[in-house]
């Protein structure tokens, strides 16, 4: 077993109550390292692609990295995977905060469930003691309170659960880490409801062995030279995500009423991340040991919007309940955030089904009676906060935007799926397209649906990061153009995954050099990778993940852009711009190794080791 | 019209005029307040002996004084910002955007970033302006 690793995965039989160890051969953690790539390649050799999302057979995988728990800046990520209830296809959700390093200190990797439990459990793992515990009395609590409750005998215990909206099966529910984290896109909260699994608490004081620890000290050294000296981490520290308001808002990457208005820079200030650090902020706070402190704790104090110390909005979060509302009012947003987190729901899924909702209702598509009475008028977001409750417990117009924006649009017809942002069923994050070409790309081929986060497209191509060491690189790109953006989606997109599958947070993988994140893990690994073989790992992670996708069905037809993202903006940083789809696909099908029906070629499958996937492609 | 050498007190002027002149600066630049220092390394290879030191004052959509100084004096802006003769370049030509210069630290700032990026419109401005004459670099042929 190298070293960074515990050595140890746990399967977990709901149906039985039962659970063992089990292990991963060596050759297997060097090609797919961990994360979600490790849970891709165990979904690809055991489970039944073709399975219901919502059904036993459809296995919950959560994941650590190599790195995770070392204490190296950044890494107290984990993933959570599987066939995604809202887009029936492949669906991870990376997540910070405490989970992950404390899952191996308590003497795990990873966990794998199966099956489905006959009432509400929690999975307990107390240094490497497990237990399926009755969770009755959690069911039908909100994220917070079960957290609180679960903590109430061991304080230090780490928690992972669902809300109502993951018990009631909505499919864009997430998973919450102690109240200020959430694994939250592609429904992975439905799931765990679904098992009837409403948390899993982890506790433990092992610590896993590195390789050469001399060596990793001398690379953690330098990473924190490297964090101090970056514009990147001291913006994220004093403004957390939400500096990419005013900022974005100067280059067409803010979406503004459900993404048909260009600029709104009155709104944006009002919603900008030094807004919330100036009115908002009690305090930063940061996942485990992390230097860079990204996450917010606000408070407000007054108004119709009085929220308790607690988490703060992302910026996608800002976005979503913000700019695509119309809504210039940040402690509306706050609250909205705060309502969303308890639930248990994925901001922004819930934000954009809700700015659909409005704009069928300015259309007349949907009337009043048809929302049950609510105003569902630009900017009301007195109307809004009853709806994320509707939508969480599925009650009257909520049930059908808890489907998704893209299934809600289906049941709703009359035109409304051309209003709908996303791609393969997925509502595309606060990113313009119209702004960035090589985002368009990016949302059309990642792996779980329009993301911004499974890859590193968004800070190359908006030059937070420049990786030349990496691959050739401009020094500037400008993001209202399709030329020169394939190669550039396509590395970014191999060296972006590796933050899912070595479990280290996006925005220390914008912010270290990959040389130093490079001697850090091959210090902890002793795997002694070249960078040339960690880009060989996120092309085999891509390509293994699409390969799962086109046996669920996906081909080069699904590889599309949105209506709304093909019409160009009046106004703003990206006025008159958008993607040139046919330019873009055709110079990464071939970059990728791809055929013109979307699977990977052969010959692409066997140069990455996956001949297991070839075959079950061309049978 | 002859080209205007860099980073002098004549390049300095002549970008005052042209902030002055913009049209449209006077209005984005009203809520700005306070002065910002450009710092140019050493670059002897291409003809920067010594490191150059140019303080610009702003306030409230007005420019005051313009000034090649001493360190002292541009260590006492409201903003620093410090880079390499050849990134400076880079951003005058409009081939490297000042923003990502500096979250990719090619350039270096001091001062009250929050500030700076609610002032973002500002600040592109008058990097803007910056490439509105023309200039002769020190390493350009002449």
């Amino acid at each position: 077993m190298p070293r960074g690793y515990v050595g140890k995965f746990l399967l977990v039989n709901l149906s039985k109550g039962t659970w063992n160890d089990f292990t991963v051969a060596e050759s297997i953690l060097k090609d797919y390292l961990g994360g979600s790539s490790l849970a891709a390649k165990l979904f690809f050799d055991k489970y039944p692609l073709d399975a219901d999302p919502l059904s036993e057979q459809n296995p919950l995988m959560i994941m650590t990295g190599p790195m995770v728990g070392s204490g190296f800046p950044g890494t107290s990520r984990f993933s959570i995977c599987a066939k995604a209830p809202q887009t029936g296809i492949w669906g991870e959700s990376a997540c910070g905060g405490t989970f992950g390093p404390e899952l191996k200190r308590a003497g795990y990797d990873g966990i794998v469930f199966e099956g489905k439990s006959p009432s509400p459990v929690t999975l307990s793992v107390v240094d490497g003691k497990v237990e399926l515990l009755d969770a009755s009395s959690l069911w039908g609590r909100d994220v917070y309170e079960s957290t609180d409750l679960l903590r109430e005998k061991d304080a230090k215990l780490k928690v992972l659960t669902i809300g109502q909206a993951g018990e009631n099966l909505v499919k864009i529910a997430a998973i919450g880490n102690d109240k200020g984290h959430f694994s939250g896109r592609t429904g992975l909260g439905a799931v765990m409801g679904f098992k009837k699994l409403k948390a899993i608490v982890v506790r433990g004081s092992a610590k896993p062995d590195k390789a050469d620890e001399e060596r990793y000290k001398a690379a953690f050294k330098v990473s924190i030279t490297e964090v101090k000296e970056s514009a990147v981490a001291e913006g994220l520290h004093l403004m957390g995500t939400d500096a990419n308001m005013d900022l974005g808002m100067v280059s067409g990457d803010v979406p503004i009423k459900n993404w048909t208005v260009g600029e709104d820079f009155e709104m944006s200030s009002n919603l900008s991340g030094p807004t919330m650090r100036e009115k908002y902020l009690t305090k930063e706070h940061a996942c485990s040991n992390c230097p860079v402190a990204c996450k917010r704790v606000v408070k407000v104090d007054e108004g119709p919007y009085k929220t308790e110390e607690g988490p703060g909005p992302e910026y996608e979060t800002c976005g979503s309940f913000g700019t695509m509302l119309m809504n210039s009012d940040l402690t509306a947003v706050i609250k909205a955030n705060e309502i969303c987190n308890r639930y248990g729901m994925d901001t922004i899924s819930c934000g954009s089904a809700i700015a659909l909702a409005m704009e069928l209702y300015e259309k007349g598509i949907l009337s009043k009676q048809d929302l049950d009475g609510l105003d569902l008028t630009w900017g009301n977001m007195e109307a809004v906060m009853p709806l994320i409750r509707k939508i969480a417990l599925r009650e009257g117009f909520g049930d059908i935007l808890a489907e998704g924006s893209l299934r809600a649009a289906r049941k709703i017809g009359r035109g409304a799926e051309d209003l709908v942002v996303h791609v393969k069923g997925l509502e595309a994050p606060m990113h313009d397209p119209r702004g960035f070409h090589g985002m368009g790309l990016a949302y059309m081929m990642s792996n779980r649906g329009a993301c911004h986060n499974q890859h590193a497209v968004l800070p190359t191509e908006q030059g937070m990061a420049s990786w030349p060491q990496l691959f050739d690189m401009k020094d500037d790109y400008v993001g209202t153009t399709s030329v020169d953006k394939a190669m550039l989606v396509f590395n970014s997109e191999n060296y972006g995954i590796l933050a899912n599958s070595l479990s280290i947070c996006h925005f220390l993988v914008h912010i270290l050099k990959p040389e130093t994140i490079l001697e850090a893990f091959n210090a902890i690994t002793g795997f002694e990778l070249t960078n040339e073989e960690l880009l060989k790992t996120g092309m085999r992670d891509w390509t293994l993940k699409r390969g799962i996708n086109n046996l669920l069905g996906i081909t080069s037809k699904d590889d599309v852009l949105p209506k709304k993202l093909l019409t160009a903006l009046a106004d703003g940083g990206a006025a008159g711009s958008v993607p040139d789809v046919a330019l873009l696909l055709s110079e990464y099908y071939a970059i990728r190794g791809l055929d013109e029906k979307g699977y990977p070629r052969q010959e692409k499958l066997i140069e990455l080791g996956l001949d297991d996937v070839r075959k079950r492609l061309y049978q | 019209m002859a080209k205007i050498k860099a980073l002098t007190q004549e390049w300095l002027d002549a970008y005052k005029a042209a902030i002055v002149a913009d049209p449209e600066y006077k209005q984005i630049a009203k809520d700005w307040e306070g002065s910002v220092s450009l710092i140019c390394n050493a670059d002897p290879g291409k003809g920067i002996p010594e490191p150059i030191y140019m303080f610009q004052d702003y306030w409230h959509g007005d420019v005051g004084e313009f000034v090649v100084c001493d360190k002292a004096k541009a260590d006492s802006a409201k903003f620093v910002m410090t880079g390499d003769y050849s990134r400076w370049k880079q951003v005058a030509l409009k081939e490297l955007d000042a923003t990502k210069a500096l979250l990719q630290g090619k350039l270096k700032m001091k001062g009250d970033l929050p500030y700076v990026v609610r002032n973002i419109k500002t600040v592109n401005k008058v990097i803007d302006i910056l490439g509105a004459f023309e200039t002769q670099w020190p390493d350009d042929p002449e």
